[in-house]
This record gives structure tokens, sequence and C-alpha cells, in this order.
């Protein structure tokens, strides 16, 4: 019989290194409290920017998915509602993401992709709260105060995302 | 020594912000006002019952019928007293000669009114939504 | 860039949409009474300008018009009473006059603007609550005395009186007057839509934007609303009621509001409510109109709405059954819906 070996390359090198960050960041941030259990901010997403615009889309789209997959698993989420919302936010937030990523350069630079994205992410995790987890009209007194702290974030992970950019660039 | 520190910080700061595009200036301006409005349509009073008690035409103040207190409001005439109580309102005291306003008795369901003609104040029960622009009396 | 500027100019509009509120809102306590002014779709600070200009003629008016302080209705029934003329220069008063007799004579003397005396003497001519009942003699001697506007006689500005117990008392015409008046004001100025309250008598100008004006009717015996019905413009509301300003002696309630042939507070009544439609005196006739309606006797009051042309009215009476015209009945829309049993129509 012979050995039949994956292959490994540099990409997927780079794609571990990158979703086993994104993943350790993941598990601090389940351990910040929040008014709505699961729904977070999403600091995670620094890793995700910054591999969208380092090297491409695809790679960004991996290391989201991965990290959304292992940090479940670990901390034992996995197909809970939990692991629903923050499927959804991150899916949201790497659609837009898509959408946006290259419009107007010269006009836009990476924070507004940044808040963006933040913002899809808190949308797209309220979605889910509000039409399955809970399905009551009274959790939409809690939007103001998420997208505050989608607006911080996403500017706080637009700024440091800019500067590993430009930073690793030289 | 301190003071040097928070100067480092703000240029930092100043720095970082020079770097925004005046696309990034636009997003963020739609952001805030996403916030605010998102707040100011969640955040109104909730549903509920309310005594607006007025003097001269200002509303001294807007207070939750779910409480027990008596009010005193002091006016050119001398001081009237006002109590919550169960839910409901009523004039307990009023300097005024008549006292038709301590005779109205008790309000409590939206748009009630009671009015102390020479003494200028008035109370009344408000809740969420007017269905009528003026009262015929 | 454009795009942007797109972008930048919505929310702007949007900004500014938001912060503009089309209604402007003020209340005074003046002319004795609550007035409540709205104003629609003017910048706050025409509205503001014109709102003043309304403070200003009622405060006017009600110098004018207060029957009894100190002005020219005082020393007019000064003079009548000492059996003396006296010259007038004044041509809104001398109309006023000429138009409260008419209104007086349509009314067949149930409203009877020159009844002071009797008035007074059951102390509704003053500040303070009337104590105790006056003696059917006093009020016997003025009823036969037979006080009438059209004792009145008016030459070459020179007032005469045939009838020394004429006392003029414009209480029940005051209110509506002026909003005749606040109706010439607005249209002057070009303000086409408004909603004018003076003590509970309303006039509605235009409409609120794309909905008509909406007023609620006053519960007689709770403080509340029993219904609701729409102004449409230029229209007017008017009520008389025995709720507002009152005697009780011996657990009875005397209204403010004397029946001039039996000198007596009318009784049975709780209130009555007149809908005027749009013309030059409409205010004027919303207040008036419904004095009558109220005094009239239970059976006479369908013939009463008829004589004065009324077609919108509805009289709550004592025993809260319901007398109410059938246009009024189509249009009102009840809180509390009235037991039909005791609903009367013509």
């Amino acid at each position: 019989m012979t050995r039949s070996t994956i292959k490994t390359n540099s990409t997927d090198h780079k794609i571990a290194k990158l979703a086993a960050i994104a993943v350790a960041i993941s598990l601090v941030e389940f351990f910040l409290p929040s008014p709505i259990p699961g729904v977070k901010p999403g600091i995670a997403n620094i890793i995700i920017l910054y591999t969208i615009f380092k090297f491409d889309y695809q790679t960004g789209v991996w290391v989201s998915l991965i990290r959304v997959f292992i940090t479940s698993i670990i901390i034992g989420t996995f197909l809970s509602p939990t692991f629903f919302l923050s499927l959804s936010g991150a899916l949201c937030s790497l659609l837009i993401v898509l959408i946006f990523k290259n419009y107007n350069k010269k006009k836009f630079s990476l924070i507004s992709i940044s808040l963006l994205a933040s913002l899809a992410h808190i949308v797209g995790q309220f979605i889910v709260v509000r039409v399955w987890i809970i399905p009551h009209d009274g959790i939409l007194y809690l939007l103001p105060l998420f997208l505050i702290s989608a607006f911080i974030f996403g500017i706080v992970n637009g700024i440091i995302v800019q500067k590993l950019i430009t930073s690793k660039t030289k | 020594m301190k003071l040097a520190g928070i100067k480092n910080l703000m240029q930092k700061i100043l720095l970082l912000i020079k770097k925004f595009k005046s696309g990034d200036w636009l997003v963020i301006l739609l952001f805030i006002s996403l916030i605010f409005f998102i707040t100011k349509y969640y955040w109104e009073f909730p549903q509920g019952q309310y005594l607006k008690i007025e003097k001269n035409n200002e509303i001294i103040g807007t207070y939750s019928l779910n409480q027990k207190n008596t009010f005193t409001i002091d006016s050119h005439m001398g001081a009237s007293e006002i109590v919550i109580d169960n839910n409901r309102a009523r004039f307990l005291k009023s300097p005024c000669k008549k006292q038709y306003c301590i005779h109205q008795g008790w309000i409590k369901k939206i748009n009630q009114t009671i009015i102390c003609l020479p003494n200028q104040i008035s109370i009344s029960v408000i809740g969420n939504k007017e269905q009528f622009d003026s009262i015929n009396y | 860039m454009s795009f942007n500027k797109i972008i930048l100019s919505l929310f702007l509009c949007l900004l500014y949409g938001c912060s503009h509120d089309p209604i402007y809102q003020k209340k005074h306590y003046i002319f004795g009474t609550l007035v409540d002014i709205k104003i629609y779709g003017e910048k706050e600070e025409t509205a503001t300008n014109i709102s003043n200009k309304i403070i200003k003629e009622l405060n006017r008016l009600h110098q004018l018009l207060h029957p009894w302080n100190p002005g020219i209705i005082s020393d007019i029934n000064q003079a009548i009473a000492n059996d003396k003329s006296i010259y007038i220069n004044n041509n809104e008063i001398i109309n006023i006059i000429h138009d409260a007799s008419t209104l007086e004579n349509n009314t067949k003397g149930i409203f009877n603007p020159a009844i002071g005396k009797l008035v007074n003497l059951w102390g509704f001519h003053s500040e303070t609550l009337p104590t105790k009942l006056p003696s059917k003699e006093a009020i016997n001697n003025l009823v036969t005395l037979k006080p009438s506007m059209n004792n009145i006689l008016i030459k070459n500005n020179i007032l005469k009186s045939k009838n020394n117990s004429v006392q003029i008392d414009l209480g029940g015409y005051g209110k509506g007057y002026a909003l005749d008046q606040i109706k010439n004001i607005l249209s002057v100025n070009d303000i086409p839509n408004a909603l004018i309250n003076i003590g509970g008598n309303i006039l509605a100008l235009g409409k609120r934007g794309s909905k008509t004006w909406v007023v609620a009717i006053q519960n007689p015996r709770e403080p509340g609303v029993i219904a609701k019905i729409s102004l449409k413009p230029g229209w007017s509301i008017g009520t008389s009621g025995d709720y507002q300003k009152y005697l009780i002696n011996d657990g009875i309630r005397y209204s403010h509001l004397i029946n001039p042939f039996t000198g007596l507070p009318s009784q049975g009544t709780q209130s009555a409510i007149v809908l005027t439609p749009p013309s030059v005196n409409s205010g004027t006739l919303s207040d008036v109109y419904s004095k009558p309606l109220f005094i009239a006797h239970k059976n006479k009051k369908l013939i009463v709405a008829k004589s004065l042309g009324l077609n919108y009215f509805l009289i709550i009476m004592e025993d809260n059954s319901i007398i109410i015209s059938r246009d009024m009945m189509n249009e009102i829309s009840w809180y509390q819906e009235p037991d039909a049993k005791n609903i009367i129509t013509n």
C-alpha cells in the first residue's frame, strides 16, 4: 500500500496559523460577559479582515469558517444556538466584505470595510436571536447597545488591521 | 509626566484619524445616525400611563401613575397638592376659591384632565397616542 | 464623488425632516379661560408670530366684552340703569349689539343677552361661588320687567334704552365672536390650517396635513371624553353645559344658563353641543345656538334646532338619554356607545 499523504502547502500553513489565532481570540471573547449570551462584538474579525486584505478573499473565508467551527467544538457549543449565532454573524460579515472589498479604494479605507463588517456581524447575530432564540420584540431594546459596541469595535478593528497590513509590507 | 503621556496618546490618535479617507467619514456618519435613530425608536417611553402636570402652560413633570406620592405645586395663589395613588391621581388641596378641581375627584384613564383655572395648574393622564386634536367642552 | 454627495444630501434631508415638527401648539390662560392654539404646517417663526397676534386680539376682546369689569359694556349698562343715553364711538360694539339683538330674535328670546341683572342675581357675575339662592320675589321682579336687546335703540351713535332693567351680558356670545375674529386674522395672514380652542369652543381651519381635524366631546359628569367627531375645514363646535359653572344648593345643581322666561337656571340637560358650517359668523353661532338647545324644554328641543337650521347637534339629558341629529349620529364616533333605547333623533 502506498502511503497517501495530504500534501500541505504554505497557504495551508498560513490558514492554519491564522485560524488558530482567530480561535484563540474567540475563546477569550467567549468568556466576556454580554447582555445577550452568545452575541459578541467579534474581535476575531481583525484576523479575518487581515487575512482577506493581506492575502485573498477565499483564504479569509476559510479562516473565518474554521474559526467558527473549531471554536464551537472546543467550547462544546457545536450545533447549539450559540453556534448558529456565531455562524450567522460570520457569514453576514463575509458577505458584506465581499460586496464592498473593492469599492472605491481611493475614497474608502479599511476602516469603512471594518465598520460595515462589524455592523453586518451584529445584525446577522441579531436576526438569529430575534427569529429563533428569543422571538420577542423586547430583545430589540438591546439593539442600540450592540450597535454602539459594533461601532467602537469596527473602528478599533479597522485601525488595527490597517496598522498590521501597512507595517507588515514594509 | 502624565501630561506628556496624554499628549502622546492624543497625537497618536490624531495621526490615526488623519489616515481616515473621505468615504470613511461618510460611513462613520451613517453608522452614528443609524445608532441615533434606532435608539430613538426603541427607547421611547414604554407603554404605560403617566400623569402630566402643567403650570402656566409649562410641563412641570410627567410622573408615573404607578406610584404613591404627593406633589406640592406652588403658584401665585398658594400651594396645591396633587396626589398619585393606586394608578390614579387627583387634586388634594388647592388655594382656589371654588375648589372645582378638587370636586372632580380621581382621574385614571388616558386623556382625563382636571384644570384649576384660577391657579393655571392642570393634571392630565397621558398614554401613547392621542386620538384627537382638541376637546370640546 | 457624486454618489457620496447624493448619500450625504439624502441624509441631511432625513435629519431635517425629522426635526421639523409641522404642528405648532401654544396654550394660554387668557380671555378668562384656557385657549389652545394649534397651527399646522408653518415655520415656527410664522406660527409664533400669528399666535402672538391672536393673544393680542383676545386680550383686546376680553377688555371690550367683559360683562362686569370696567369698560364700554359697563358704561352702557350703567347709563341704561340710570335711564340715561350714552354716546358710543366704537362701531364694533354697535355691530355686536345689533348682532346680539338679531340672534335674540332668531332664538325667539331664549338666547337673551339683556338679562345681565338676572345672571348677577344668581351670583354668576363674580369670581366667587354663589352661596345662596335668590328670593322668588327678586327673580319674579326681574322677569316681569322683560329686558330684551330689542329695547335698545342706537341712532347716530347715541344709545338709549326704553327699559332700564336691561343689562348687557355677552357671556354666551364672546367666545364664538372671538373665534370669528381670529378666523379673520388667520385668513388675512395667510394661515390656512389651524385649530383654535377657546374655553372649549373650537374652530377648525383647513386640515391637519392630509387628515381632518378631530375633536373630542367632554363627558359632562366625569373627566374624560365620550365621543369624537371630525371637524371639517371651516366648521365650528360649541357646547353649553351645566358642568363648568354652577351652584349646588341642597344637593341640587343650578347651572349658570338662566331661562329668561322663568328667571330660573335651566334644568334637565347636562350638555348641548352644536356644529356650525363655515360662514362669516359660524364661530358666534356655534356659541350662541348651543344655549337655546340647552335651555329649551325637552319636547321642544328638536323644534328649536330645526328653526335655527341646525343639522349637527347632540344633547345629553339629565337622565343620560340623548337627543341627536341624524347627520351627527352618522359621523360621531363613540367611546362609550349610548344605550339605543335612549336615543331620540330628528
